[in-house]
């Protein structure tokens, strides 16, 4: 029990850092991504290589994934966010597909369809940390110091800037903010975080493969962001805690027929969302109501 | 009357012979004219006459067919709004345009920051964004306001902070897109009041507006535009006392 209550908390603090670094694009520059999991799994891969053959110090992974991340991403968004927001949506999608493709077809550093077995455990200044027990403490913390850089930019400058291209890219614009740059930053920034995800998945499991960075896992991570609460602080949190805690509720409901638990599962899901839209559009965390008095 | 020198030399922005087309429509025909510095240029002009393009077109926000504009004497053709902007020319919208989610303060906070880039200000120059934000608070009677988001406020309130937005910077030329339309009489009295005072302060204004009372209580030119021309441009009273452009300006209203 101990065991699983472990393995449950280092994936929900793993996956918050995903949808904390989502929902500082989405929540607060407005930049809709479906390219989430690729992000995750380039700092999980790049990580990985480096561990297996040069240095498993996360002085070195770490660096390398959030460099690797943050590189890709410049590719994204330096095309993708010069034109207007939706194009992104599209353009992250593609990647999403094309990476996937490479993912599963560079085999010298992904290992291929059938991914990566033996990753080494992490190394923090020389002491390697893979008991469960110990790994919570690094994952937890990580997710604290991001949380924590996320928190500054949010209330910065730069985060103002953020938020006022959401509201109004044109009056943005017009009080000298350079959108496409900002955009581009936030965008940047929030990869490489995302990177550090990766390469915690990684070594925590010490096995990968593409089925992990597939598109599935960036709808999921976006769902937890909406659900959770987008552009609030621990709506992320929550939204990763639910939607990892829920399957393991709903088999524990032993009244529910067991050969149909995935297709119950789904739809518990389907109407938890349309529920939760329909009265709380802001997710768990979000405000209440919309406020009714705004028109332009 | 010849053109001193000195009067020249007034001038902050040179407009000549702007263009712009949308499909078959000219919304702005060959305008030419120029924004002097320290006085208040009104754009008047029936519905779809162009105010608002020109003013797009000065920022970058739309690009010119043809033409060129100088500003403080040097071409800005192919500037862009954050550019313009950063250069000291800034606007309102007509549709306002305010950052809704965000509080009247973030609002006009994120009005006088222009850095792209995440870098912490020092001290000395958080006090005086501040100042500046506190003062245009003040300015716009928002103050007790300023924790509200801008989306709850309400209207008067909202048009008085698409103005404090502008206010707050060191901005040289202002454009205001019918800043006061709508307003209560009250309201456009202290609008009038704050666009004296600034303009006595050094500020330029080219502001669009169609009430009559207005125009003439705070006009030091006259622009008139119809259908993308420049019908007219002067003094204020030998602008509304044409009859012509009296016939198009309330024609195109009753
Ligand atoms: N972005 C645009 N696309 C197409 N047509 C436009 C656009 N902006 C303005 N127009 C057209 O240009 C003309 C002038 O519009 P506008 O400048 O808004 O007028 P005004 O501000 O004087 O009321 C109108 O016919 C309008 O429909
Ligand atoms: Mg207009």
């Amino acid at each position: 029990m101990e065991a699983y209550l472990l393995n449950l908390g280092i994936l929900i603090s793993i996956y918050s850092i995903l949808g904390v670094t989502l929902n500082f694009i989405m929540g607060y520059a407005g930049i809709y991504s479906l390219a989430h999991a690729v992000f995750f799994g380039v700092g999980a891969y790049a990580g990985t290589f480096m561990a297996m053959h040069y240095n498993a110090s996360i002085f070195v992974t770490l660096p390398v994934a959030m460099a690797a991340g943050a590189f890709l991403s410049l590719i994204l968004a330096l095309p993708a966010l010069r034109v207007r927001g939706e194009y992104f949506v599209a353009a992250s999608l593609g990647l999403q597909v094309l990476a996937v493709t490479i993912f599963s077809e560079w085999k010298s550093v992904t290992g291929g369809i059938g991914g990566l077995i033996g990753i080494p455990p992490l190394d923090v200044a020389g002491f390697e940390v893979f008991k469960p027990s110990q790994f919570i403490f690094v994952t937890v913390g990580a997710l604290i110091i991001i949380l924590f850089i996320i928190n500054r930019l949010v209330h910065s400058s730069f985060g103002r800037s953020l938020r006022a291209i959401r509201d109004s890219e044109s009056a943005a614009a017009a009080f000298g903010k350079n959108v496409p740059l900002i955009k581009t930053i936030s965008v940047v920034i929030s990869s490489a975080l995302t990177a550090v995800a990766g390469v915690l998945y990684a070594s925590y499991l010490s096995f990968i493969n593409v089925e992990s960075f597939k598109l599935d896992t960036s709808v999921l991570i976006m769902a937890m962001v909406i659900i959770g609460g987008t552009g609030t602080q621990s709506g992320p949190i929550v939204g990763a805690a639910l939607l990892l805690l829920l399957p393991s509720l709903i088999s524990y409901m032993d009244f529910l027929p067991q050969t149909e638990i995935g297709s119950i599962q789904q739809i518990i899901y389907g109407l938890g969302m349309a529920l939760l839209m329909i009265y709380r559009p802001g997710g768990i965390v979000g405000r209440k109501k919309q406020s009714e008095t705004g028109k332009e | 009357m010849v053109a001193s020198s000195a009067d020249t030399q007034d001038v902050l922005m040179e407009i000549r012979n702007v263009d712009k087309a949308f499909g078959g429509v000219k919304a702005v025909d060959n305008v030419s004219m120029d924004l002097r510095a320290g006085i208040i240029t009104t754009l008047v002009g029936p519905n779809g006459a162009g105010k608002t393009t020109l003013f797009n077109l000065i920022t970058g926000e739309l690009s010119k067919d043809s033409g060129s504009i100088k500003w403080l004497g040097n071409p800005i053709n192919k500037i862009k709004p954050f550019q313009a902007s950063r250069a000291g020319i800034l606007r309102t919208f007509q549709d306002l345009r305010l950052f809704n989610e965000m509080s009247v303060e973030d609002n006009i906070l994120t009005s006088v920051e222009n850095n792209s880039v995440p870098i912490p200000l020092t001290k000395s120059q958080r006090t005086a964004r501040r100042e500046k934000v506190e003062h245009a608070l003040n300015r716009a009677g928002l103050f007790s306001k300023r924790k509200v988001r801008a989306k709850d406020l309400a209207y008067a309130e909202r048009k008085f902070l698409s103005m404090a937005r502008v206010m707050a910077t060191d901005a040289r030329l202002w454009l205001l897109d019918e800043p006061a339309s709508g307003l209560d009489p009250n309201s456009y009295e202290k609008f009038l009041e704050i666009l004296r005072d600034e303009v006595k302060q050094g500020v330029t204004v080219c502001i669009i507006e169609h009430n009559l009372d207005i125009v003439i209580g705070i006009s030091d030119r006259i622009a008139f535009l119809d259908r993308g021309k420049l019908l007219a441009d002067g003094e204020p009273q030998s602008i509304l006392d044409d009859p012509e452009l009296r016939a198009i300006y309330f024609g195109e209203r009753t």
